[in-house]
């Protein structure tokens, strides 16, 4: 009577297709299985093509994160090269990508995490009012100001690449934009105009002043902003508690610059800090519906399998380092990079950790963004010469708005042999590996709330959702 | 406004949507004041590329029609449409379609979620039978039976045909609805396949591009909102007021083609000078879209100004044409001022029938890839 299964999903207001089935006993989830239910095959379409093609082909994996993918695939390209872009070129690189990873986060707090607060379950709650009002799906005030403000952000996007999403821009050598000084201005104003709306809306006070807490104690007393209704709401309902991960934390490095990644490459596991070898990476697949062996990306190889057979439940690998889970995203790099407040979220791990890392990120990325726009030199060259090689391997390491994104790359011929994408969310929503140990997301749900009768569980909807899943890049 | 996205609403609310609502009242009760709903009223008769007189045309007929009620379902895709659609140029014209379409069923933007959402889009279904508009983001995979896309435990290609077999038309969001789009490049591993090869039966009209610009999809959901009809097609589909001229033609580089002046490798002192970049592999002479006109990101820009050429990405088969990077070669064989139009045309009379036009028009294309270069034989 007390133990039952229950299927959740589709989930709405998530980046693509996704379903967990759940075990549940005495109204707690003992255990979680996560299926990415949709299936593409990019790394079987890029095969035989000219390499270049990458830099179209993969952005396409996803309309979110598109320049993620791009910089990702331009960066595996110039190391098969050998070459390293112009410095200019991945500044304005490391510019449109910032910008593009901060429209992710609005979009993630605003359209998709909040506006489940305003659901008729919680009436009654004190601060349930506000957060209709705020947060509503679609209708929500703070979700109007949100769009429009993130709109107005991608001007630059627009400006320097063209368009977005699908940006052309952003090329092995450097970009194909050489930023003159108007652009340089209209730049910083599209970036002044994104301040003010984060200190007038979404903070309420100064960026450098919620970048500068430093204790979980000082972040519960923020009373200002969309900021402060999302921690009355987290302390009420005790998110904090919810959906602890596996407390491993993994970061390739953000936005590359002459003196090292403006947000710091490494693991952080058991409270300890460490140097990150992307060696120890393996693919596993053994209850993914896949076909072939455990393997270094490198050496990696997608067939998916057909029969779909027993045992397995999901399209995706469960990527490990080590033979360890480890939990990617915005809270990751924040810990990794060092930030007093987000070594503190570290050990708690939770719902509200997430949320309020991007948060945090936001609030540190908005001067990363000036200073990356400042130090523009439009007189230098933005491109450099690159000769792509008829034989050559490369990886490309970058952190997506949702995490690490690797891609591996082997040139034979002149045409791709190998190519092997690890998105953020193939880490935190990987299935089981061999040894059965479950991935991040399964982790984290496992002892939710369940009350009787919920067919889709509160606690789930907000444990899945602190992730920001994108589950297109996932399987893709 | 979840009404049908399976929430508690309060009853009387439900009665007073059994009466049938126009868009003005739709709108107002989204607190949309009388003066931005006539300049929204402007601004699509602008778009639309009608004159000043159709204003009260379009106003006449928001005051009075009931309003459509629209179905958005995604299969094997990347959202870029969502994206692209949720910043067009005017924040009122987005406001004002947003809350048109919110009333009913959108995934990936509503607030309910797992067998509430399949019950609010079983609800809208029975609801508005043979009167609501049926848009399509992405396509389904049709490989292992529809197995690589499933959507509420059941291949997405049932969903899609479920959904369209009461929808009064169905709008093709983008290159993936329309054509395939990369998840179809060879070697195509899902069998990922058109909206308009599944749904035979009913007006399909496709709004192609990787993604489709943000105010083309305002603009004709507007359109077909407002005036109750399909927008004037040409022979692919594609409404003809923003497919009908080539990138070429209005692009601000074109002098420079003329005058034989162009990018020779990135970032150059002709690209500086934003010399055209025909041989960087631009296909702004064989693609038709309003790129270059309507522009992106609020009429920022768009890829040719950003230094890259146009990848055609409106255009068929875009993703498996050789390298984005090889120079167009096919200019000559057609002819610098042939367009889709004629050579549609001239399909459909070898053919005899519009519907086999498309598959002639995908074959003249095979034929010339193999005059290329020989090395994308993969």
């Amino acid at each position: 009577m007390s133990e039952t299964s229950l299927l959740v999903g589709p989930f709405n207001r998530v980046e693509g297709d996704l379903e967990i089935r759940l075990e549940i006993a005495e109204g707690r989830v003992t255990a979680a299985y996560t299926n990415s239910p949709m299936f593409r095959g990019f790394e079987r379409m890029l095969l035989g093509k000219p390499p270049l093609d990458a830099l179209t082909i993969t952005p396409r994996i996803c309309g979110i994160c598109s320049i993620s993918q791009s910089v990702a695939a331009a960066r595996a390209l110039a190391d098969a090269a050998g070459i390293a872009p112009a410095p200019e070129g991945a500044r304005v690189a490391a510019l449109l990508h910032a910008v593009e990873n901060m429209s992710d986060h609005l979009t993630h707090f605003h359209l998709f995490f909040m506006p489940d607060f305003a659901r008729p379950d919680y009436a009654g709650r004190r601060w349930h009012d506000r957060a209709v009002a705020r947060f509503t799906a679609m209708e929500g005030s703070a979700l109007k100001a949100a769009v429009e403000a993130r709109a107005r952000l991608l001007h630059i996007v627009g400006l320097l690449g063209g368009r977005w999403p699908h940006t052309l821009a952003i090329q092995p050598g450097g970009v194909t934009r050489a930023v003159s000084m108007r652009d340089k201005i209209r730049i910083g104003a599209s970036l002044k105009a994104f301040r003010d709306y984060l200190e007038g809306v979404l903070f309420g006070a100064p960026l450098e002043a919620f970048a500068e807490l430093d204790s979980i104690d000082r972040l519960k007393g923020w009373d200002r902003g969309d900021v402060a209704l999302f921690l009355e709401i987290a302390a009420d309902l005790d998110l904090a508690r919810a959906g602890p991960g596996p407390g491993r934390y993994l970061s390739f490095g953000a936005y590359p610059g002459p003196d090292g990644p403006a947000f710091g490459r490494g693991i952080w596991a058991g409270g300890v800090a460490g140097p990150l070898d992307t060696g120890a990476i393996a693919e596993d697949i053994s209850h993914a519906w896949m076909l072939g062996e455990t393997a270094h990306p490198r050496e990696g190889d997608t067939r998916p399998d057909e029969t779909m057979r027993a045992g397995a439940y999901s399209w995706c690998k469960a990527p490990r380092l080590d033979g360890r889970s480890f939990e990617t995203g915005a809270l990751a790099r924040q810990v990794i990079d060092g930030h007093p407040l987000a070594l503190a979220l570290a050990d708690e791990g939770g719902v509200r950790a997430r949320v309020a890392g991007r948060l945090l990120e936001i609030a540190r990325t908005q001067r990363v963004l000036e200073a990356l726009a400042g130090a523009i030199n439009p007189a230098r060259p933005f491109m450099a010469a690159v000769e792509l090689p008829q034989e050559g391997a490369g990886e490309g390491l970058v952190e997506a708005a949702r995490g690490a994104l690797g891609h591996w790359c082997r040139i034979e011929g002149g045409q791709i042999a190998s190519y092997q994408i690890i998105a953020p969310t193939t880490w935190n929503f990987s299935p089981r590996d061999a040894t059965g140990t479950p991935g991040p997301v399964e982790a984290a749900l496992e002892g939710a709330r369940v009350a009787g009768g919920e067919d889709t569980p509160l606690s789930v909807q907000h444990i899945v959702r602190s992730f920001d899943p994108c589950m297109v890049c996932t399987v893709h | 406004m979840q009404l049908h996205s399976g929430e508690n609403r309060p009853s009387e609310e439900g009665q007073h949507l059994s009466q049938i609502e126009t868009f003005y009242d739709v709108m107002r009760r989204q607190g949309i004041t009388r003066r931005s709903f006539m300049k929204y009223c402007s601004l699509t008769a602008a778009a639309l590329g009608l004159s000043p007189s159709f204003v009260p045309k379009i106003a006449h007929a928001m005051e009075t029609k009931p309003r459509t009620p629209v179905i958005w379902v995604h299969g094997l895709e990347c959202t870029c449409c969502s994206e692209s659609f949720i910043r067009s140029a005017h924040p009122l014209a987005k406001d004002v379609v947003l809350s048109m379409i919110s009333l009913d069923y959108d995934d990936t933007l509503m607030a309910a979620a797992g067998h509430q959402a399949e019950a609010a889009l079983q609800d809208t279904i029975e609801k508005y039978k043979g009167n609501y508009i049926l848009a399509v983001e992405g396509n389904p995979p049709l490989n292992e039976d529809g197995m690589y896309c499933i959507v509420g435990g059941k291949p997405f290609v049932d969903q899609l045909k479920h959904a369209a077999e009461h929808a009064k038309a169905v709008i093709s969001w983008g290159a993936c609805a329309s054509y395939g789009c990369v998840q179809a490049a060879k070697p195509n591993p899902t069998r990922a396949t058109p909206v308009h090869k599944v749904i035979t039966d009913k007006p399909i009209i496709k709004v192609p591009g990787c993604p489709p610009i943000a105010e083309v999809m305002t603009g004709v959901i507007t359109y077909m909102l407002t005036f109750d009809r399909l927008p004037e097609l040409d022979r692919q589909g594609r409404p003809a007021m923003f497919y009908s001229q080539r990138i070429h033609d209005k692009c601000y580089r074109r002098p420079h083609f003329d005058a034989g002046q162009f990018v020779e490798t990135w970032d150059d002192e002709n690209a500086r000078k934003g010399y055209c970049l025909y041989k960087m592999g631009c296909k702004g002479p064989t693609t038709y879209n309003a790129c270059s006109t309507v522009r992106w990101n609020e009429g920022v820009s768009f890829p040719i100004q950003s230094g890259h050429g146009c990848i055609g990405c409106s255009e068929d088969g875009f993703w498996d044409q050789g390298s984005f990077y090889d120079r167009v070669t096919d200019l000559t064989q057609f002819g610098v001022e042939a367009n889709a139009d004629k050579v549609g045309m001239a399909a459909a009379g070898v053919v005899g029938a519009g519907v086999a036009a498309h598959a002639a028009i995908s074959a003249l294309k095979a034929a010339q890839r193999k005059t290329q270069s020989d090395k994308e034989e993969a």
